[in-house]
C-alpha cells in the first residue's frame, strides 16, 4: 500500500492538497483535502441585519467576492420583497462579468497555462511566453477596473448594497470600459484559441451530471430563477436542497453535496455543456468550432470552456453599457419595510452555481445557507482524479498520476476559501480484510448482500457465499434477487453496516480477498454499474457511507465459469471469519 | 540563487485569500515584484516553492486549525521578520467574532454536527499574535494595493516598514466628504485603521469597519457618541464587533469599567 499525494496544491485558491492510495493494482482511497479551518460564516452572519450579511458574506472568498455578494443581495430581496430597477438589474450584471474575466483569467494565464507550457509561474512562463502572459496581465487589469468602478473596490467592494448601489458610476467610465472592452476583441480570439486547441489528455474520461442556473429569456448568462441540469431536469431555486444535499464528511470543513446519490459537476463547463447552444455571434461559431463530446466527458477542458466565457463576456460588455446608458436616471437605493421572510438567491460564480439562502426574523438573519460552487465539486473532483489515478496505474503510468491529480484539480479551478467549510485527510492503510472486517462488526451486525451472475467480471462466488451463508444461520443474509424497492430505506437509518459480497477483478492472484468502501467501488465504471439497482432502492447517503464490498479476484473473467479452488479457499475462510 | 536579493515568504492560513490575491492584483507591477525579490514561496501564485530561511514572511489568514499553529511556529523559526497582512492575520478577521469558547463550539457544532474530523483538530479561529511574535502589521479586508506596494518596497531595501495610526476619517476629509454621523447614519469611520481611501463613504455608504480598529481609537467616546444618537446600544456592540475580532473583547471590558 502506498500513497501519492500533492500535499501543497500550489496555482489554486486557497489551502489544499489530494492523495491517492493505491494498494497492488487497485487505488483504494483518493481524497481531496482542505487545510482551511473551519470559519463558520453562516453562524457569523445570524443575528445580524440584512445589510450586514451582505457585508460580512461576501468575506466568505476574495475571487468571487462580488459572486458572494451578488447571491446575497439576490437572495435578501427576494426574502425583502425588494424589487429594483432595470438599470441596478444591468449594472449588477456588468460588475459580475467583471469579476468572470478577472477569475477566468487569472485561472487561465496564471495556474492554469504555467503546467501546459511547462513552467512553474506566470512570471518565468513570461520569460518565453511574454505575449501570453502579457494578455493574461492586462485582461485581468482591465477585470479588475471594472470591478472597481462598479463595487469601489477590487475585492470586497461595498457598493452594491440591498435596493441599489451607493453611487453609480458616471458615463465616462462606463464608456471606457466600453471601448477597451472592444480593443481587447483580437486578444480574446487569441485566448480562445489558445485554450480551445490545447491538446487536453483523454484521461479521466467519464460521463457526469453538470448543473447550473438557467438564465432568463434563453440566454447565455450567470444568474437565474431556476438551476438546470444536463439530465433537461430543473429544479426552482426554493427547492435548491434537492440538487444539493450537503453532507459532511469527516476528512473536510467543506462539506460535500451529491445529486440523487450521485457527484455532479458544476462551473464553466456545466454551463457551456447546459447552455452552449445559446452563444450568440462570435462566441456561437467559436463554440460550434471547438466543442465536442469530449467536452462532456473531461474535467480540462473546463479551461477551454472558461475561454470561451471570455469571449461571451467581451461580447455582452459593450451591449451592456448601451443598454445601462439608455437610463439616464440613477434610480435611489430601494428601501423596504418587510421584517419578517425567506429567500434564495442563485448565481453562478465563476466556478459554478451559488446558492445563498436566508431566513429573517424581527429583521435579523434568523437562518443562513451558503452552498459554494467547490463544496458541489468535491466530490467530482475526488472520482475524476480516482479515474485517472487508476487508468495511468493500469497502463503503467504511475509515475505521471501526480501530476495528473494536480492538473485535474487545478481545471476545475477549485476556489477553497470558498468552500466555506473545508480540511484534509490522511486514512491509515488498511490491508488485512480479517482486520477491516472486525472493524465492520464493530460498527454493527452487518446485513449481507450477496451479488453477481450478471455479467463477465463474475464467478458467481459472491451469489455462493450468500447461499453458504444462509445454510449456517447466519442472519440477514440477502441475495441480490431478494432486493425490491425501499428494502434499505425500511432498514434502521444506516446504523448497521451492509457488506456486499462480490467476485472483483482487482487483476490480483486468484482468491485474493480485499474490502473496500462501496463509496470508491462506485467511482469505478466498470464496477459500478452492478451496484445501481441497490442505490435506486433508497440507499440513503448515511447507509451508503456504511456500505463496503467484499470482493473475491475470480479465476476467470469468462461467465459461468466453475468457481477455482483458490476461489473456493478464500470463500472457506471468508465463511470461518464471520461465523466463528 | 539570488544571493543579494531579499528572502521573501508569502503564506496563507484561514481566511478568503484576498491578500495574496490582492498582491497579483497589481498587475502593472507583478513582474517587478518578483525581479525585486526572490520570493521562495508563494503557493497561490508558483508551484515551485521552497520552503527554506527567509529574511521576511508575510502571512495571512487566521489561525483556525492546530496544523495551522504548527505551519506559523515553524514559518517564525525561518524567518527573520515576520508581518501579518489583512484583516485575520491582525485581528483574526470576521471569524474570530466568536470570542467567547462556549459560544464557539455551540456554533462549531450547529455547521458540522457531531462528525469527528479525521485530519487536523478545529480551533477557534486567532489572530497570528496570539502564537508567535509579529514584527509588523498591514491592516486591511483585504490589504490595500498602495500599502502593500510601500511596505513591499520598503522590506525589499531593509527599511523598516511604515505604520498608519490614522483613521478612515483623514483620508474622508482629504476627499471632502459629508460626514456621515452628522446626518445620524452609523458610521465606523473613527475608530477604523485607514488604507481604503474611505471608499465607501466615497460611495454614500457609512464604514464598516473593515480595516479592523486604529491603534488609540477613542471606542468609548464613539460608543457613547453612538448611544447618544438613538441607536440600539446590542446592535452599536454587534456593528463594532463584526470586523474587531478578539480584539474586541478588550474594549468591551473597557467600557464595563469605565461603567463602574
Amino acid at each position: 500500500m502506498k500513497k501519492i499525494s500533492v500535499d501543497h496544491l500550489a496555482r489554486v485558491e486557497g489551502n489544499g492538497g489530494i492523495s491517492a492510495t493505491i494498494d497492488g493494482n487497485a487505488v483504494t482511497d483518493v481524497k481531496f483535502t482542505i487545510y482551511e479551518g473551519p470559519r463558520l460564516v453562516e453562524r457569523l452572519t445570524v443575528g445580524r441585519t440584512p445589510e450586514e450579511d451582505v457585508s460580512i458574506a461576501p468575506r466568505i472568498c476574495a475571487i468571487c467576492t462580488l459572486s458572494h455578494k451578488y447571491a446575497a443581495i439576490r437572495a435578501m430581496e427576494n426574502a425583502l420583497s425588494v424589487k429594483v430597477s432595470p438599470k441596478v438589474y444591468l449594472l449588477r450584471e456588468l460588475m459580475h462579468m467583471g469579476e468572470m474575466i478577472e477569475s477566468h483569467s487569472l485561472h487561465l494565464y496564471f495556474l492554469a497555462l504555467p503546467d501546459y507550457l511547462g513552467f512553474p509561474n506566470v512570471v518565468s512562463m513570461a520569460s518565453k511566453y511574454d505575449f501570453e502572459a502579457k494578455i493574461g496581465l492586462e485582461m485581468k487589469n482591465f477585470a479588475n477596473h471594472v470591478m472597481k468602478t462598479i463595487s469601489a473596490r477590487y475585492i470586497h467592494g461595498e457598493n452594491p448594497v440591498i435596493g441599489g448601489f451607493g453611487k453609480y458610476p458616471s458615463k465616462e467610465e462606463l464608456v471606457w470600459i466600453k471601448s477597451r472592452a472592444i480593443q481587447f476583441m483580437p486578444f480574446v480570439m487569441k485566448t480562445v484559441q489558445l485554450f480551445c486547441e490545447i491538446d487536453y489528455p483523454d484521461c479521466p474520461e467519464d460521463e457526469t451530471v453538470f448543473a447550473c442556473c438557467n438564465p432568463p429569456e434563453n440566454k447565455f448568462g450567470f444568474h437565474g430563477e431556476e438551476i438546470l441540469l444536463s439530465t433537461g431536469d430543473t429544479i426552482d431555486k426554493d427547492n435548491y436542497t434537492n440538487l444539493t444535499n450537503e453532507f459532511v464528511v469527516p476528512h473536510s470543513y467543506a462539506k460535500h453535496s451529491l445529486y440523487q446519490g450521485k457527484p455532479f459537476s458544476v462551473g464553466a463547463l456545466a454551463r457551456v455543456n447546459n447552455l452552449g447552444e445559446r452563444l450568440e455571434g462570435e462566441s456561437q461559431k467559436m463554440y460550434q468550432k471547438y466543442f465536442s463530446e469530449r467536452w462532456k466527458k473531461n474535467p480540462l477542458f473546463n479551461n477551454a470552456a472558461q475561454a470561451l466565457e471570455i469571449l461571451h463576456c467581451f461580447e455582452r460588455i459593450p451591449k451592456l453599457v448601451d443598454e445601462i446608458l439608455e437610463h439616464s436616471q440613477n434610480p435611489p437605493i430601494q428601501t423596504y419595510q418587510v421584517k419578517e421572510g425567506k429567500g434564495t438567491g442563485l448565481v453562478e460564480a465563476p466556478r459554478g452555481l451559488l446558492v445563498h439562502h436566508y431566513e429573517i426574523s424581527e429583521g435579523r438573519v434568523s437562518h443562513t445557507d451558503i452552498i459554494t460552487p467547490t463544496a458541489q465539486n468535491a466530490e467530482d473532483i475526488e472520482r475524476y482524479c480516482y479515474i485517472a489515478a487508476q487508468k495511468l496505474l493500469d497502463n503503467g503510468e504511475e509515475d505521471k498520476i501526480r501530476d495528473r491529480m494536480d492538473l485535474v484539480v487545478r481545471a476545475y479551478d477549485p476556489c477553497i476559501s470558498c468552500s466555506a467549510h473545508l480540511a484534509e485527510v490522511k486514512k491509515a492503510p488498511q490491508e488485512n480484510w480479517k482486520e477491516q472486517l472486525d472493524q465492520i462488526k464493530q460498527k454493527g451486525t452487518p446485513i449481507f448482500v450477496g451479488v453477481g451472475k450478471k455479467d463477465h467480471n463474475d464467478d458467481g462466488s459472491g451469489i455462493e457465499l450468500a447461499l453458504h451463508l444462509k445454510k449456517r444461520g447466519v442472519e440477514d443474509v440477502w441475495l441480490e434477487s431478494e432486493i425490491e424497492e425501499d428494502k434499505f430505506g425500511r432498514q434502521e437509518n444506516g446504523s448497521r453496516p451492509l457488506l456486499f459480497l462480490d467476485a472483483v477483478d482487482f487483476r490480483e492472484n486468484p482468491g485474493k480477498i480485499t474490502i473496500l468502501p462501496l463509496h470508491y467501488v462506485l467511482s469505478n465504471a466498470s464496477l459500478s454499474h452492478r451496484f445501481l439497482p441497490f442505490l435506486s432502492s433508497g440507499l440513503n447517503y448515511q447507509q451508503l457511507k456504511n456500505s463496503f464490498v467484499l470482493g473475491i479476484q475470480p479465476q476467470s473473467l469468462d461467465e459461468g465459469h466453475k468457481l477455482s479452488p483458490s476461489v473456493r479457499k478464500a470463500m472457506g475462510q471468508v465463511i470461518e471469519q464471520i461465523t466463528h | 540563487m539570488n544571493k543579494d536579493k531579499v528572502k521573501i515568504g508569502i503564506y496563507e492560513l484561514t481566511g478568503c485569500a484576498g491578500d495574496a490575491l490582492l498582491i497579483l492584483d497589481c498587475e502593472n507591477e507583478l513582474l517587478d515584484i518578483f525581479k525585486a525579490a526572490d520570493i521562495q514561496s508563494f503557493s497561490m501564485a508558483k508551484s515551485d516553492n521552497i520552503d527554506g530561511n527567509l529574511d521576511v514572511v508575510l502571512v495571512e489568514g487566521s489561525v483556525s486549525t492546530e496544523r495551522e499553529v504548527e505551519e506559523l511556529k515553524d514559518i517564525r523559526k525561518r524567518s527573520q521578520l515576520v508581518v501579518a497582512i489583512g484583516l485575520c492575520a491582525t485581528v483574526g478577521g470576521i471569524q474570530a467574532r466568536f470570542t467567547n469558547p462556549k459560544e464557539w463550539e455551540k456554533n462549531f457544532k450547529k455547521v458540522y454536527g457531531d462528525v469527528k474530523m479525521e485530519h487536523t483538530p478545529p480551533l477557534q479561529s486567532k489572530p497570528i499574535d496570539d502564537y508567535v511574535k509579529v514584527d509588523y502589521y498591514l491592516p486591511g479586508c483585504p490589504i490595500g494595493k498602495e500599502q502593500f506596494l510601500h511596505l513591499f518596497t520598503r522590506i525589499v531595501k531593509g527599511a523598516p516598514p511604515e505604520k498608519y495610526p490614522r483613521p478612515v476619517c483623514v483620508t474622508c476629509k482629504f476627499k471632502e466628504n459629508d460626514c456621515l454621523l452628522n446626518r445620524d447614519i452609523l458610521c465606523l469611520g473613527p475608530l477604523t485603521a485607514d488604507g481604503c481611501g474611505a471608499a465607501c463613504i466615497s460611495h454614500n455608504l457609512p464604514c464598516v469597519g473593515c480595516w479592523g480598529p486604529v491603534e488609540g481609537a477613542n471606542l468609548t467616546s464613539e460608543y457613547y457618541l453612538l448611544k447618544e444618537k438613538g441607536f440600539d446600544v446590542e446592535y452599536i456592540k454587534k456593528k463594532m464587533a463584526n470586523y474587531s475580532g478578539t480584539k474586541i473583547a478588550e474594549f468591551f471590558e473597557k467600557i464595563k469599567e469605565e461603567k463602574k
